[in-house]
C-alpha cells in the first residue's frame, strides 16, 4: 500500500515537473517579452534594458526557469501587469466561483448519469436504453456555449427561473448563491452526462455479466436483491476514478460557461490573460489549473485504493 | 459477420456529415447572398422566403454565412486532426520502439500534455501563436497529438509481443519496417475510428476558440464566432442563436456517430478475428 | 435405484440462430447417488448443468420433455418459483473461483444470504452454520475467512468457501462443474476428496462434471458420456469403464495416459473434430470419426432408451 502511494506520488510530481517545463517554455515563445508588454512598443531601448535586467530576463532561460520555480515554492507566483496585482491574489479571489460551479455541476451530473446509465444497462435495448444512448451522443456533441445561450433565453429570460447572469457570493446568502450558479452548473452537467452515462452503463453491464450474479441466482436470491446487493456494488466502484478525472477536467474547462454567464471565475481570468498576453498571469493560471488536475487525480486514485485494498490483490487473479 | 446491416447510428452519422459536406460544396458554386453584404434596414429578420434562416445584427444573410463558415470548420477539423494524427503517430511509434529511457521520457512528456484539461492547452498556444485560422489549426493539432500518440504507443506495445512480430524481428526486420509493414495494418481500424471522432472534437474546439474570440477572426465567418456575436443580442432576438448552433451540433454529432459506429464495426470485429 | 432426486428428459438447447447446442439429453441422479458426466470440451456438459440450474443466457432456448427436482416439476414453475426451488435444493460449485464470490463483499455477508432467503433461519444462525461448514470443508480458522474478502484467499480456499456455500441449505443435490480445474494438483486432490467425504457423510446426491476420468472412475456410481451435445453412453461406472459399448467411449478409455505407458509410444488421440453444426440430426454424430463406421450409421438411429446401460450406437447395441 505504501509502495503504491509512493509510486503514485512520484509519478504525479514527475507530471507536474513536465507541465511546469512545458508551460514555461511554450510561453517563452511569445513574441515580445514581459518588459516590452509592460512598457509598450513606444518605450526607449534604455528603459527596456533596465527593466529586463531588473526582471531577470537577461539571464539564461534555464536560470529564469529555476528562479521561477523557486519563487513558486516561496508563494510568489509573479504579478499581473494588466491588473497590477499579485497572480496569487487574483487566482485565489476567483477560485471559489470556479470551484463551486465545478463541484455543483458534478453533484448534479453524477447521480443523474448513474441513474440513467444503470437503468439503461438493466433494460438493455429497451426504449430507456435508446433514450440514454441518445443523451450520451447529444451530451458529448452539444456545444456548451450554445446550450448555455439557449438555456439562458428559455429558463432565465423567458421563464425567469434563474437570474440571467451574475454571481452572488455565499456571504450574501447561501440560497441566492446557489440560485446564481444553478444554470451554469446545469449546462456544465449536461456536457458531462455523455461520458458519465456511458461509463455507468458499461460498468453495470459488466457487473451483470459477472459470475457472482449467477451465484446469487443459484442461491435463490431474487433478481432485485442480486442487483442491489451484488451488481450495483461493483458497478459504482469502477467509475470513481473517471469521475475524479472528469471533475479535474471540468475545473479547467469552465472558461466558456463563465464567459456566457459573466461569472468572475478563473476561466474569465484565463481568457483575459490570453487576450492581453499577460505572461506571468497566464503561467500562474495554467500551472495552478494543471496542479489542481494532477492533485485531484492523485486524491481519487488514493481514495479508490484506500477504499478497496483488494484491487491490487484482485488483479493478481487466480493463483 | 452477423449484423451485416449497418447500424442506424452510422447511417444517421453519414447523413448528418453529408448535410455539412453539401453545404460546404454548394458554397463554392452558389450562395444565396454575399455573406458579407450588410443590409441595415433588414436586421434581425426572422426566416422568410428571401432569407431562409433570417439575418444577423448587420442584416447579413445567416444561411450564406453558415455555408461559408462550413468551409473553415471542415478545413480546420480535417487539417488539425491530420496534423495531430501524423505527429502523434510518429511520436507514439518512436516511443514504443525505442529503449526504456527514451520511452519513459517521451511518455512523461505526453502525460504532461495530457494533464492540461480541455481547451487550456489550445488557449495557451493561441496566446503564443496569435489568433487566426492557421494558428487555430496548429493549436488544435498540437492539442490532438497526445491522444493519438497514446493510442499508437499502446497498440504497438500490445502488438510487439505477438509472434509474427517476433518472427519478423528474428529475420532481421528493422523497427521502422516492422511498424510500417507489420503493425500499421493492425492499427489502421482504430486510427480511422479515432480520426473520425477527433474531427468532431476538433470542430467543437475550433468553434469554442472562435466563440471566445481566439480562433477565426472577422470578417471571416465561423459558427462559433456567429454565436459569439449573437450573444449580445440573444435576449432580444433569440432566433439568431439557433441556426449556427444547430449546424454545429449536426457536424459534431455526425462525426461522433460515425466514429462510434466505425469503432463497433472495425475495431470490435478486429478483436474477434 | 430409488426415486430420482433430479430427472431430465429430452432436453434440447438452441441458440438464437436455431443452432442446436445440446440435443435430446436425458439424465437422472438418484438418491445418494454420485453421477459423473464426461466428455470433451464443447460436448455440452456445462450447458446441460446450466440448463438444469436455469443459468442459460437469455438468447438460448430451452426445451425439455421432463425436468423434475426432488419430485417437483421445474418446467411448470414460473422463473421465481424455479429460482426458489433451486436455491433450496441444489448447491452449485463452479469451475471458476475468481468471480463466483463477489470481490468487494466479505465472505460473511455473502455466504449466508441464500440461507436467509430460503427461510432457514436468521442472519446470525446463517453465519453460525457457515462457520461450522467452513470448518467441515477443512478451513482451520473459519472466523478469519468469514471476515475476509475473496481476493485475500487462495484459489483452493475460495473453492472450499464455494463448497461450504453450496451446502448452506442442506441441498438434495450438488452440481459441480469441473470444480477442480482452476486449482493446482495437490489442492485438486484435496478438494475432490472433500466432495466425496461429504457425499458419504451427508448422503447428498452429486452430479460431477469433469475431464478427469480416473477421478470419476474412483468415486462415481454412474457415468454419463456426452459427445457433441448428446448423451452417447450411460451406465454404471463398471459398465462404462469395463465394458464400454459406444465407440466414442472406447476411444476415450484408450486415450487415458497410464503410468506404465511406454514413453516412446506417442499418446493416442481421437482423430477429427467434434461437429459443431447439425447436431439435431437423428443419425450418429460420431460416424465421421468412428473407426468402426458402417453404412447403417448414416441412417436415423433406433435406440432403446429404457435400457440401464444406454448406448447411442447401432453397431454395438
Amino acid at each position: 500500500m505504501l509502495k503504491i502511494l509512493g509510486k503514485r506520488l512520484l509519478s504525479s510530481l514527475a507530471v507536474l515537473f513536465v507541465v511546469s517545463l512545458i508551460t514555461f517554455f511554450i510561453l517563452k515563445w511569445i513574441p515580445g517579452d514581459a518588459a516590452q508588454l509592460i512598457l509598450g512598443t513606444e518605450a526607449s531601448q534604455e528603459s527596456l534594458e533596465a527593466l529586463r535586467e531588473s526582471m531577470g530576463l537577461n539571464e539564461p532561460w534555464l536560470t529564469q526557469y529555476g528562479n521561477w520555480l523557486v519563487n513558486l515554492f516561496r508563494g510568489d507566483w509573479g504579478s499581473s501587469y494588466i491588473y497590477g496585482e499579485s497572480v496569487r491574489t487574483l487566482i485565489l479571489q476567483r477560485l471559489p466561483v470556479t470551484f463551486s460551479v465545478t463541484i455543483f455541476s458534478m453533484l448534479i451530473a453524477v447521480p443523474v448519469a448513474a441513474l440513467i446509465g444503470i437503468l439503461s444497462a438493466l433494460f438493455k435495448d429497451s426504449p430507456i436504453d435508446v433514450f440514454s444512448r441518445s443523451i450520451m451522443q447529444l451530451g458529448t456533441a452539444i456545444p456548451s456555449f450554445w446550450l448555455g445561450m439557449i438555456f439562458m433565453i428559455v429558463f432565465a429570460a423567458n421563464l425567469k427561473w434563474f437570474p440571467v447572469t451574475g454571481y452572488v457570493p455565499p456571504s450574501d446568502g447561501f440560497l441566492s448563491f446557489l440560485h446564481s450558479i444553478a444554470l451554469p452548473s446545469i449546462v456544465l452537467a449536461i456536457g458531462e452526462l455523455g461520458i458519465l452515462i456511458r461509463l455507468f452503463r458499461s460498468s453495470m453491464l459488466t457487473a451483470l455479466e459477472q459470475d457472482f450474479m449467477q451465484s446469487a441466482q443459484v442461491k435463490g436470491l431474487s433478481r432485485a436483491t442480486a442487483i442491489v446487493k451484488y451488481a450495483l456494488r461493483s458497478a459504482v466502484i469502477a467509475p470513481i476514478t473517471v469521475i475524479g478525472n472528469q471533475t479535474a477536467k471540468l475545473f479547467g474547462g469552465t472558461v466558456i460557461i463563465e464567459t456566457i454567464f459573466a461569472l468572475p471565475g478563473i476561466g474569465r481570468l484565463l481568457l483575459t490573460s490570453v487576450e492581453q498576453r499577460d505572461i506571468e498571469l497566464l503561467q500562474g493560471i495554467v500551472l495552478f489549473i494543471t496542479f489542481m488536475v494532477v492533485f485531484i487525480n492523485l486524491i481519487t486514485d488514493l481514495l479508490v485504493a484506500a477504499a478497496n485494498p483488494l484491487i491490487c490483490l484482485e488483479t493478481g487473479g487466480k493463483d | 459477420m452477423k449484423n451485416k446491416k449497418p447500424k442506424f447510428s452510422v447511417i444517421l452519422g453519414m447523413v448528418l456529415i453529408s448535410i455539412i459536406l453539401l453545404l460546404c460544396l454548394v458554397s463554392f458554386f452558389w450562395l444565396p447572398y454575399d455573406p458579407d453584404r450588410m443590409d441595415t434596414a433588414n436586421r434581425f429578420a426572422l426566416p422568410t422566403a428571401a432569407h431562409l434562416l433570417g439575418t444577423d445584427q448587420f442584416g447579413r444573410d445567416v444561411l450564406s454565412r453558415i455555408m461559408v463558415a462550413s468551409r473553415s470548420a471542415l478545413l480546420v477539423g480535417l487539417c488539425s486532426v491530420s496534423v495531430g494524427a501524423l505527429i502523434g503517430l510518429v511520436v507514439g511509434a518512436v516511443a514504443a520502439m525505442s529503449g526504456p529511457r527514451l520511452q519513459s521520457l517521451i511518455m512523461r512528456v505526453i502525460d504532461g500534455f495530457m494533464a492540461f484539461p480541455g481547451i487550456l492547452l489550445a488557449m495557451m498556444l493561441v496566446a503564443v501563436l496569435g489568433k487566426g485560422q492557421i494558428n487555430a489549426v496548429i493549436a488544435i493539432g498540437i492539442f490532438m497529438i497526445p491522444s493519438f500518440s497514446r493510442l499508437v504507443y499502446s497498440m504497438i506495445l500490445e502488438n510487439k509481443t505477438r509472434l509474427h512480430i517476433k518472427a519478423a524481428r528474428s529475420y532481421g526486420c528493422g523497427p521502422v519496417r516492422i511498424v510500417i509493414s507489420h503493425i500499421f495494418p493492425d492499427m489502421l481500424p482504430r486510427m480511422v475510428t479515432q480520426f473520425s471522432s477527433s474531427i468532431g472534437g476538433a470542430i467543437l474546439t475550433e468553434s469554442s476558440l472562435s466563440f471566445l474570440g481566439l480562433g477565426i477572426q472577422p470578417p471571416s465567418a465561423s459558427w462559433g464566432m456567429m454565436l459569439s456575436e449573437a450573444r449580445q443580442y440573444v435576449l432580444s432576438y433569440p432566433f439568431i442563436a439557433v441556426a449556427p448552433g444547430v449546424v454545429l451540433l449536426i457536424a459534431v454529432l455526425g462525426f461522433n456517430l460515425l466514429g462510434d459506429g466505425l469503432n463497433d464495426r472495425l475495431v470490435r470485429k478486429g478483436v474477434r478475428s | 435405484m430409488s426415486a430420482p432426486v433430479m430427472q431430465l428428459k429430452g432436453c434440447t438447447v438452441e441458440d438464437a440462430r436455431k443452432n442446436i447446442l445440446i440435443h435430446d439429453v436425458s439424465l437422472e441422479v438418484g438418491e445418494n447417488e454420485c453421477v459423473g458426466i464426461i466428455g470433451e470440451s464443447g460436448s455440452g456438459k456445462t450447458m446441460t448443468a446450466r440448463a438444469i440450474l436455469g443459468l442459460l443466457s437469455r438468447d438460448l432456448k430451452l426445451d425439455a420433455k421432463e425436468m423434475t427436482l426432488d419430485g417437483e416439476d421445474l418446467l411448470a414453475m414460473n422463473p421465481r418459483q424455479k429460482r426458489d426451488t433451486i436455491g433450496k435444493k441444489i448447491g452449485f460449485v463452479p469451475q471458476n473461483t475468481v468471480a463466483y464470490l463477489h470481490p468487494l463483499i466479505r465472505i460473511r455477508s455473502q455466504i449466508a444470504d441464500g440461507y436467509q432467503k430460503a427461510g432457514r433461519g436468521t442472519k446470525k444462525e446463517g453465519e453460525a452454520k457457515a462457520e461450522k461448514l467452513l470448518a467441515l470443508v477443512g478451513i482451520h480458522d473459519p472466523v478469519r475467512v468469514m471476515n475476509s474478502y475473496p481476493g485475500q484467499l487462495s484459489g483452493g480456499m475460495r473453492q472450499r468457501v464455494n463448497i461450504a456455500m453450496a451446502l448452506m441449505c442442506d441441498p438434495r443435490l450438488i452440481i459441480a462443474d469441473e470444480p477442480t480445474t482452476a486449482l493446482d494438483c495437490i489442492v485438486q486432490k484435496q478438494v475432490t476428496e472433500l466432495f466425496f467425504q461429504l457425499h458419504e457423510q451427508y448422503n447428498t446426491a452429486i452430479l460431477m462434471i469433469s475431464h478427469n476420468l480416473t477421478m470419476l472412475k474412483k468415486y462415481c456410481d454412474r457415468i454419463v458420456v456426452m459427445y457433441a451435445g448428446q448423451v452417447v453412453e450411460a451406465g454404471t461406472t463398471e459398465e462404462v469403464f469395463e465394458h464400454p459399448s459406444h465407440p466414442y467411449t472406447k476411444a476415450l478409455m484408450e486415450v487415458i495416459p497410464r503410468l506404465d505407458q511406454n514413453p516412446n509410444v506417442p499418446l493416442l488421440e481421437i482423430p477429427g473434430y467434434v461437429p459443431e453444426k447439425d447436431r439435431g440430426r437423428s443419425s450418429c454424430l460420431f460416424a465421421d470419426r468412428c473407426p468402426n463406421c458402417r453404412p447403417q450409421c448414416r441412417e436415423p438411429l433406433q435406440i432403446n432408451e429404457e435400457q440401464t446401460h444406454f448406448s447411442r450406437c447401432v453397431v454395438q447395441a
